[in-house]
């Protein structure tokens, strides 16, 4: 399987005559872009903002950022399942306009969506602080339940996602970037030697608007499965989440997974790289222990020698992530976990809900209680009176001169349990 | 906090919550595991009388561990 990323860089937004990239500068054609979501009748207004890296503008509150993609060759739309025919995604050729990003947002209220800023200590936290931004506010319409809100907003993301890149797909690629990758038994044949690593990648799949989409199927009512990496990489996974923003991971992030990326840079050269296994953390204990049982079983069964699992939220889903740990470690297979941790404002507490001795590889992206202080923004986009909904928030955190003092949480990506930050012991 | 009612007032406490791996974690003595996150004490999906049942089954068992002796953490499952 062979995907090719054209990727356009772009390092600036801003409104145009007609949608187009000119010199890394991605014009975007208000009236046009807005008439894209025109079919949805689900909201009342629509609104559309530009936030660039370095401006004093907050968002809040965000509900998900995608990142500009089409398909060029090998496939038409994107995101299978919802703008693209259900088929596998991950061959031929993508256009991405890197450095740009649709963040959606809306009073999806008493849910827990985060914020950006785009300067400030805020923004440090961020990736979306460094992206050029087309903020999509909408009001929905009267009455419209909550469940089908969060469907509108996150099509709507999507499809905005997708014009961008669509109107735009004549523009010249700066980069191409390859990902290539045979069988699993082409590449045990060409590489028997390496060690061969499964990624198993937890996701967030509750329900009440806690849920992530795999070809557009509902993940909760999906058993774990084998992707090729290139899948992950291009458009499978969509996330449908409201939940605490700092280690959700947003539809932007499953396209960029740093891990996939990292085990592809390395396949072939110091191991074999399998395959993702994108997983569920399940609301029964029951769920829990399939899953987990399956995980376990399908690295054994593809003969993998050591998995990486990556957490998605905290909470319960810490008991998937040690059930995951565990029954890999007890198959013989070395298993490396990356989480964040919710160790309490003074970092004293215990970091996550559960634990367990096989569970002895841990690479941490954070506390999601540590404070923070963020400095007033000339401009809000979307509705600042949410901080007081957001994990990591209270009503109390939003001061008179708009300068905010907020868990950690409330920052969207700021512990990605993928790895998605710049945040270290010592500095991000 | 079941610890510490436990601890400070002497007062039994049994834990009905869905995560059981969790509560041994923490410590919890007398556990009675819930049927799921959003809803712990009950099975709505099953319709008003099967929820009832399932809450009614749920109460008793926990009263029964209540007045229960036990020496270490202790599960007591609904049937």
């Amino acid at each position: 399987m062979r995907l090719e990323l054209h990727e356009v860089h772009v390092s600036d937004i801003q409104w145009g005559e007609r949608t187009e990239v000119v010199d890394h500068v991605l014009r975007v054609n208000r009236e046009e872009a807005a008439a894209a979501l025109a079919g949805e009748d689900r909201f009342a207004s629509v609104r559309l903002d530009l936030a660039r890296p370095g401006e004093s503008v907050r968002i809040i509150p965000v509900k998900d950022v995608v990142e500009p993609r089409v398909k060029l060759k090998g496939g038409r739309g994107y995101f299978p399942g919802f703008f693209a025919p259900p088929e596998t995604a991950g061959e031929g050729v993508t256009l991405v306009l890197k450095g740009a990003a649709v963040v959606t947002c809306g009073p999806i209220v008493a849910f827990q969506e985060g914020f950006i800023d785009m300067s400030g200590t805020g923004a440090d936290y961020t990736p979306f602080s460094k992206t050029n931004n087309l903020v999509l506010t909408v009001e929905p319409v009267e009455g419209l339940g909550k469940h089908a809100y969060e469907e509108a907003l996150r099509l709507a993301g999507l499809k905005l996602a997708l014009y961008l890149a669509e109107a735009c797909r004549e523009a010249k690629p700066d980069e191409i970037r390859v990902f290539e990758k045979g069988s699993i038994t082409e590449e045990n044949e060409k590489y028997p030697d390496l060690p061969r690593i499964l990624y198993i990648c937890m996701a967030i799949t509750q329900g009440l608007l806690h849920d992530t989409f795999l070809y557009a199927a509902d993940m909760k009512t999906v058993l774990p499965t084998l992707l090729h990496p290139n899948e992950v990489l291009d458009g499978a996974l969509v996330s449908g989440n409201c939940v605490s923003a700092c280690d959700k991971n947003t539809t932007y992030h499953h396209v960029n997974n740093p891990v996939v990326e990292a085990l592809y840079r390395r396949h072939g050269k110091d191991l074999n790289f399998l395959g993702v296994v994108p997983t569920v953390e399940d609301v029964r204990l029951a769920g829990k222990e399939r899953a987990s049982s399956m995980n376990a079983a399908l690295a054994k069964n593809l003969g993998a020698h050591g998995v990486i699992v990556t957490e998605e939220g905290y909470g319960n889903p810490d008991t998937d992530l040690c059930l995951n740990a565990k029954k890999c470690e007890n198959l013989g297979i070395r298993t490396v976990v990356i989480s964040d941790e919710a160790a309490g404002t003074d970092g004293a507490s215990q970091s996550l809900a559960d634990a367990t001795p096989e569970m002895s590889a841990f690479v941490s992206s954070g506390n999601v209680n540590e404070m923070i202080e963020v400095p007033p923004m000339q401009t809000v986009l979307g509705h600042p009176e949410a901080i007081a909904n957001l994990s990591g928030g209270a009503a109390e955190s939003l001061r008179p001169d708009g300068s905010m003092f907020v868990e950690l949480q409330a920052v969207i990506g700021s512990t990605c349990e993928l790895g998605f930050s710049r945040i270290g012991c010592e500095w991000i | 906090m079941t610890r510490e009612i436990e601890k400070a007032a002497g007062i039994p406490v049994v834990q009905i919550a869905t995560i059981v791996p969790i509560m041994l974690t923490v410590g919890s003595n007398r556990i009675v595991p819930g049927v799921a996150i959003p809803h712990p004490v009950g099975d709505p999906a099953k319709g008003p009388e099967a929820d009832k049942k399932v809450r009614r089954e749920l109460l008793l068992k926990a009263l029964e561990a209540m007045t229960t002796p036990i020496s270490e953490q202790t599960l007591f499952e609904r049937k």
